[in-house]
């Protein structure tokens, strides 16, 4: 059970970090940082779209990678 | 705490006054004059006073049939149950902390105003750091909040009353051209005159603290009814007294002061803009330390009830106050104050107190045909006319400013239904349980991760897709795979669990 406990928390914080990742790099889309949209070639349009695909899976990564760390035994 | 009833008809009076004179005048009547309705602001506040003495009928019967505290949130409860309660709490609790935060502004304006008459070159250093000072100002009032120190709340009511009256003896000693106080063609028209009305309205809505108040009330049945609907015509006394006099000092135009510091320097001379300032300011600061206990009630009642999380409830071992409660509110003050977008939290303010009052109308309604042999000391007059006007008039108020297409008003109504949309997630999601949340979200995991694989083969062999074709497949497979192992785990730790 302790072997399957670690890994089903390792999966839940790389989840956990992946959405994250995905928020923060919603973020840096929208404040364009370093000129990204320039260098990921996002036009003006598709950026609110993006960023809403971002959110939704970045809200729920960081959600489903919680339910993995917390898990109750 | 103690219950013992010791404010009477008069106590009761001052208490209403209290909660309902604040910060709002000292902002709110700078949009509706300039920008929405002109000099029939006046005959706004007279309506904004009526619609608010129809729903005070509701609060007063409620108040006396349902003598417990809470106010909305337990109305609602006993009329409507679970759902439309959380609703009711979460909507007033939006209403607070929209209401804070527009403080935390006008506190920054007002000191600014103050300052420049000191030091006329700080004004442009105050106005520029804003954000900076709003956030102390939340912060420091949020950790007297937690302190327990709740002393600053206390408000010298007869202070600003003779202020006010001052300002209206003095404006009309002087001799006004009477401004023009019916809805004009010129100025707005009948949408101006409502969307006035509508943004205005928080100005009266402090008068329900009365009903929380009532434990310490003597014969709370008689004298909170009483005192609420003398309370109203007072304030409605005060509030368009000042208005007209305001309006017929300073003629329309664009000013940096704000509206009425301006009208007083132009009645009092520069000690009467000093004097409205430093009310303001005390206003402002009172207003959003009561907000602070507020939230902090609301949250934990939610909390008790299972709709919010315990954490709320979580009391500071040394203080004895909710202090993540306090902590949580302050984070969206701050948030809200910072933007400082003033129109807009005036709109939001506004429309969530409308829409707490036609659920509170609605309560009543709900009750009286449910409970139709409950005790009521108190019966709202005219009914169901009452309340169904309250009901009316509050949608029709939230109705108005989308008409005069006010771009603040669309902002206030659109982010309102975004966080009523909330609201409802939230309280489904806390109703479901743990493990069927658990198990929807896997399913969410698994089908995100799925459509990954799918859009990154789809990205490697052929198609330009999106974003998604700048990033390595390594990545991408990466990520898919994670969120494919997440959402079987997921889903798998429920069906253990269960079978």
């Amino acid at each position: 059970m302790k072997v399957r406990r670690i890994f089903v928390a390792t999966v839940g914080i790389g989840q956990g970090a992946i959405g994250v990742l995905a928020g923060i790099l919603a973020c840096i889309l929208y404040f364009n940082f370093l000129d990204v949209k320039t260098a990921l070639n996002v036009s003006v349009e598709l950026l609110p779209l993006y960023l809403f695909i971002l959110s939704v899976f970045s809200f729920f990564s960081v959600i489903s990678g919680f339910f993995l760390i917390h898990e109750e035994d | 705490m103690t219950n013992e009833r010791k404010l009477g008809l008069f106590g009761a009076i001052i208490m209403g006054l209290g909660a309902a004179i604040g910060f709002e005048v000292f902002v709110l009547l700078d949009y509706a004059y300039f920008h929405l309705a002109g000099p029939s602001m006046v005959s706004a506040l007279f309506l904004c006073g009526f619609i608010n003495i129809l729903t005070m009928f509701s609060y007063s019967e409620l108040s006396a049939a349902i003598p417990k505290m809470g106010g909305e949130y337990t109305y609602t409860k006993a009329a409507f149950g679970g759902l439309i309660a959380f609703m009711a709490g979460c909507l007033r609790w939006l209403a607070s902390v929209f209401g804070a935060a527009l403080a935390a502004i006008v506190f920054t304006r007002q000191l600014a105003y103050f300052s420049s008459i000191l030091i006329p070159m700080s004004r442009s250093f105050m106005l520029a750091n804003t954000p900076l000072i709003v956030a102390i100002l939340v912060i420091i009032l949020a950790v007297l909040d937690i302190r327990g120190i709740k002393e600053v709340t206390t408000l010298v009511v007869g202070a600003f009353l003779a202020i006010f009256v001052f300002f209206l003896a003095n404006g009309l000693w002087r001799g006004l051209a009477p401004p023009e106080v019916l809805p004009a063609p010129s100025f707005g028209g009948l949408s101006g005159f409502f969307a006035a009305t509508a943004y205005t309205f928080t100005m009266f809505v402090g008068m329900r603290a009365l009903v929380a108040g009532a434990p310490q009330i003597k014969d709370p049945g008689k004298n909170v009814p009483k005192a609420l609907l003398l309370s109203t015509v007072l304030l409605i006394t005060v509030y368009c007294g000042v208005a007209y006099v305001a309006v017929g000092v300073v003629p329309l135009g664009d000013y940096d002061e704000p509206f009425l510091n301006l009208a007083a320097a132009n009645i009092m001379g520069g000690v009467g803009g000093i004097l409205f300032a430093v009310a303001g300011m005390i206003a402002s600061v009172s207003s959003i330390a009561t907000a602070m206990m507020v939230q902090s009630s609301l949250l934990g009642g939610m909390s008790r009830d299972g709709y919010l999380p315990n954490v709320l409830l979580k009391v500071h071992r040394r203080f004895g106050t909710r202090y993540v409660a306090v902590i949580a509110s302050s984070l969206f003050v701050i948030t809200f104050s910072v933007a400082g977008a003033v129109e807009f939290l005036g709109y939001a303010a506004s429309f969530g107190s409308l829409l707490v009052f036609a659920l509170v109308n609605l309560s009543l309604m709900k009750l009286r045909e449910k409970e139709p042999h409950l005790k009521r000391p108190f019966k709202a007059p005219l009914y169901p006319l009452t309340p169904i006007a309250g009901i009316v008039l509050s949608f029709l108020l939230l109705v108005f400013p989308m008409i005069l297409r006010d771009v603040n008003a669309e902002s206030a109504l659109i982010s309102g239904l975004g966080l009523v949309a909330l609201v409802l997630a939230t309280y489904y999601l806390r109703m479901v349980g743990r493990y069927r949340l658990r198990v929807a979200m896997g399913g969410v995991s698994l089908g995100m991760g799925i459509l990954l694989a799918l859009l990154a083969y789809l990205s490697e062999t052929s198609f330009e897709l999106l974003v998604i074709s700048r990033f390595p497949p390594s990545v991408l497979v990466f990520v898919s795979a994670v969120s494919i192992l997440a959402g079987v785990l997921n889903i798998t730790a429920h069906a253990r669990k269960i079978f």
